[in-house]
């Protein structure tokens, strides 16, 4: 009988199966054997300039803690009167707030169903509880030693950028906490200087940049590309020059941080992804990609 | 199936009779109550044995012969007893008979219906019959049988024990006929020298019926003072059941009445508790009046209340001293200057207002103490009771500084665990008791990171005011735990019944043991019962009175979380706690 199998075997084509009795070795593949490999299907081709313009998310919050932080620097030094920062602050907020809804012609607005009441009554919140409040802060850390706010603030202000939403679809995004984290560094570095209302100035000023700030910065991006550019050039230009007041190299370090992201890391992207080798297969494990649920009715 | 026979030491002298006693056919064994002697109208043998079943209701008859060698000599002996087996029919006869000079007993059985095990050995157990009737079985112990292999067996024989027991406690009307009683018949038993009773036992026996009654009615008239309305409003209710001498007395009225009513009791435990506590108010008044006898002497009340005022005036200064140490840099650790010195100034405030209640009523100290002085005739543990009130009211301010801190704590601990997982950007889902991811509105965000840094930065400030006041208040609560032990102690210590196991340990009774006294073949073996007195622990177990406790019933882990957590921790029970 087995001489009869192997006679009519030749005519028989080898399948890629383990289940039948087949008349081949156990090793034996034969031309088919690779056909479905599929190489880099999820590989995209970037464009140098638009990586660079979207790095500008990055920059911009580089260039928003580095202000921040100047900006403290100065007022804990009293170069910087707290009124002169909580005005400008003001206008540059009324300009923002008018800015915010011109973009667009109001259709955020509408879409978001937010009232104008209910921008004005969060503003007289975050004033009357951060002037409130700014006396305990002036007084909170009193006993702490500088060094451990400062590492504190570090630690936070780090925090804040790692967690960040750049865009990135990761876990590890939260802006939630990201945003409160900058909250507590701005807190604690603000129970550092002098007066409560240096403290009060300085919380304020924290939201403006943290929290408001990066709401306008991301619907000029999506309207307006070209001015944003522009804007992202002035802030990086404004910290480099604020940096450059206190510590020349500081600054140099700082423009070499910017210009790495901007320009090199793109570069290295770029050039890298000639070097991506993903394998696909029927081998992968399964994926379910669409949206299964209109045959589950 | 061997054939035992029960059979009291005290008649082994006994003249030749018949054997009056219990069968017991599922232990295939014979219960020897007592021997009824020649000579003997059978008629009213029967007739006493039918009115002794009547009262007692254990089955009593007459179960055989019993020969002492002594006395008969006559060959016809034989006869007459095989007789005799005819009158009083019973399966088996037992004939048992004793040789002069022989260590040895014979013992011969006679089935009426032979039913092939004739063979049959037959086992002699001498018990001593004063012993085993005054004994109380303890059936074994829950821990003990589960600790015993062989659960159903240990059971079985315990409830075998038991009925042999119960039959003879039960035919206590059989032994109350001694030699002296006139009438047709006369018995051998452990009592049949005279009975056994005290003049003293029986006269207070006849005085307690007119005293049980006179406390019942003097009773009956205090608790309806008690529970008139105007004592049990509210807050004085409240207050009432917070005061661990009220507790103590009403404990105390519920034993007087236990004690005082006249109903008898209706079974052997129910009247150990009566002894019991009998014992228990007797020994504490005792030692309450010994207390009071000291304190009465050479104006002691005056030296203690000329001690009190600088003793409070000593806790004050030293607790001033201590918040004083807090308000500056403890032990070096960082604290919030401002709001140490708000916490510090309040706490001084009230203790400044403490110490000058204590010196408005410093000149009434005396009297008042020396009338509570005089509650120690009531006992021990009432006089125990209000110390330990005392206490609780001297250092009231410790309680309220622990009040105060715990709240803050608490509220501190709660207020930055649910900040916490704002900060997160999560939040607590009530409806299905886990952690939620959330997204809040810029504003929440803001404040709530704003509170949740200033908690967190004042949480060391007040987590050492709380922790320096919990401990003051535990060392509080340790002595008023101490005062509450020796009070249940008393209150809860059986006296009675360890007394009874100390002089009279065969009352108590959780076995027994047998010893062989002579074996040799063809001849019953003979087994002398001993009774196993009941171990400490036993008793302890057994009679233990029933108290309400006041101390907490938290397990250590869940005191500590407690401590942790900030919730407030009572010498007391909760009301809640109390009911199941």
């Amino acid at each position: 009988m087995p001489s009869v199998q192997l006679d009519q075997t030749p005519r028989q084509r080898w399948q890629k199966v383990l289940y039948k009795k087949q008349p081949f070795a156990d090793n034996y593949v034969d031309q088919s054997f690779l056909e479905k490999l599929r190489k880099n299907v999820h590989a995209r081709k970037y464009l140098y300039w638009a990586v660079v313009f979207e790095s500008g998310v990055m920059i911009q919050q580089l260039c928003s803690v580095c202000v921040f932080v100047v900006i403290w620097w100065y007022m804990d030094m009293g170069l910087l009167a707290p009124q002169w920062l909580f005005g400008a602050g003001l206008v540059s907020s009324l300009i923002g707030y008018v800015f915010f809804d011109a973009i667009d012609s109001g259709a955020g607005r509408n879409e978001s169903g937010r009232t104008r009441w209910a921008d004005l009554k969060s503003s007289v919140v975050f004033v009357a509880f951060t002037y409130g409040f700014s006396p305990v802060l002036k007084t909170l850390t009193e006993s702490i030693s500088t060094d451990t706010i400062y590492a504190m603030s570090a630690f936070m202000l780090l925090g804040h950028l790692i967690f960040y939403d750049y865009g990135a679809n990761a876990a590890i995004v939260s802006s939630t906490l990201s945003l409160n984290m900058a909250i507590f560094a701005s807190v604690c570095l603000a129970s550092r200087l002098p007066r409560s209302l240096h403290a009060f100035v300085m919380v304020t000023f924290a939201i403006q940049i943290f929290a408001l700030w990066p709401m306008l910065q991301k619907k000029l991006k999506a309207q307006t590309p070209h001015c944003y550019v522009v804007i992202t050039f002035l802030s990086a230009v404004s910290a480099l020059v604020g940096l450059l007041t206190i510590s020349s190299v500081g600054a140099v370090l700082f423009a070499l941080l910017l210009v790495s992201i901007s320009c090199l890391c793109p570069y290295c992207l770029i050039r890298l992804q000639l070097f991506k080798n993903n394998i696909h297969g029927p081998w992968d494990e399964a994926e379910i990609k669409e949206d299964l649920s209109k045959f589950l009715m | 199936m061997v054939l035992k026979v029960f059979f009291p030491a005290c008649c082994s002298l006994a003249e030749s009779g018949l054997l009056v006693g219990r069968w017991i056919p599922e232990q295939n064994s014979a219960v020897i109550l007592a021997v009824v002697h020649f000579p003997f109208v059978p008629g009213q043998v029967k007739q006493y044995l039918a009115e002794v079943h009547h009262v007692t209701q254990v089955e009593v008859s007459v179960l055989g012969s019993w020969t002492n060698s002594k006395q008969a000599k006559e060959e016809n002996l034989g006869r007459f007893l095989e007789d005799l087996s005819t009158i009083f029919s019973h399966d088996p006869w037992i004939q048992l008979s004793r040789k002069q000079g022989s260590k040895f007993w014979s013992c011969s059985t006679i089935w009426k219906h032979p039913s092939g095990d004739e063979g049959d050995e037959t086992t002699l157990v001498y018990y001593d019959q004063r012993k085993v009737m005054l004994s109380q079985l303890h059936p074994p112990l829950d821990s003990e049988v589960a600790a015993a292999s062989s659960l159903d067996r240990k059971v079985e024989n315990a409830s075998r024990l038991m009925a042999m027991f119960n039959t003879v406690s039960q035919s206590k009307v059989l032994f109350m006929k001694d030699r002296y009683d006139e009438g047709p018949i006369k018995l051998t038993h452990w009592q049949s020298e005279g009975v056994e009773a005290s003049i003293i036992v029986e006269l207070m026996k006849q005085a307690s019926v007119p005293a049980c009654l006179l406390v019942t009615f003097l009773l009956s008239l205090v608790s309806r003072v008690c529970q008139s309305r105007a004592l049990t409003f509210w807050p004085l209710s409240f207050i009432w059941s917070k005061l661990s001498t009220c507790q103590q007395l009403r404990h105390r009225l519920q034993h007087l009445q236990v004690i005082s009513s006249p109903k008898k009791a209706p079974d052997q435990s129910q009247l150990m508790r009566k002894a019991n506590i009998f014992v228990s108010i007797l020994l504490d008044v005792t030692l309450g009046i010994l207390l009071m006898s000291w304190l009465y002497r050479k104006n002691r009340i005056g030296h203690l209340a000329n001690a009190l005022i600088p003793m409070a005036d000593h806790v004050a200064q030293q607790l001033q001293d201590l918040l004083q140490w807090l308000m500056g840099v403890p032990a070096g650790l960082k604290m919030n200057r401002a709001l140490d010195q708000v916490l510090g100034r309040f706490f001084l405030y009230h203790i400044h207002l403490w110490i000058s209640y204590i010196h408005l009523m410093s000149p009434f100290i005396e009297m008042i103490l020396w009338y509570v002085g005089l509650s120690a005739c009531l006992g021990l543990t009432v006089a125990l009771s209000i110390l330990s009130d005392i206490i609780a009211l001297l250092t009231f301010h410790i309680y309220c500084f622990y009040v105060y801190g715990a709240r803050l704590y608490c509220l501190k601990i709660y207020g930055l665990s649910s900040l916490w997982r704002l900060f997160r950007g999560k939040k607590w889902n009530v409806l299905r008791q886990r952690v939620d991811s959330c997204s809040y509105d810029l504003d929440q965000l803001f404040i709530g990171t704003l509170l949740f840094t200033i908690l967190l930065f004042l949480l060391p400030t007040t987590a050492l005011y709380y922790l320096v006041f919990t401990l003051l208040r535990l060392l509080v609560v340790l002595v008023q735990g101490v005062i509450h032990l020796l009070v249940d102690l008393i209150n809860s210590l059986p006296f009675y019944s360890v007394l009874l196991r100390l002089c009279r340990s065969y009352r108590l009774a959780s076995g027994v043991k047998f010893r062989v006294l002579e074996q040799e073949a063809g001849k019953p073996l003979r087994l002398l019962m001993q009774i196993n007195p009941l171990s400490y622990g036993g008793v302890m177990q057994a009679y233990r009175l029933p108290t309400y406790s006041c101390y907490p019933k938290d397990s250590w882990g869940s005191l500590c979380k407690k401590l942790f957590v900030g919730e407030l921790i009572y010498p007391w029970k909760h009301k809640g706690e109390k009911q199941d």
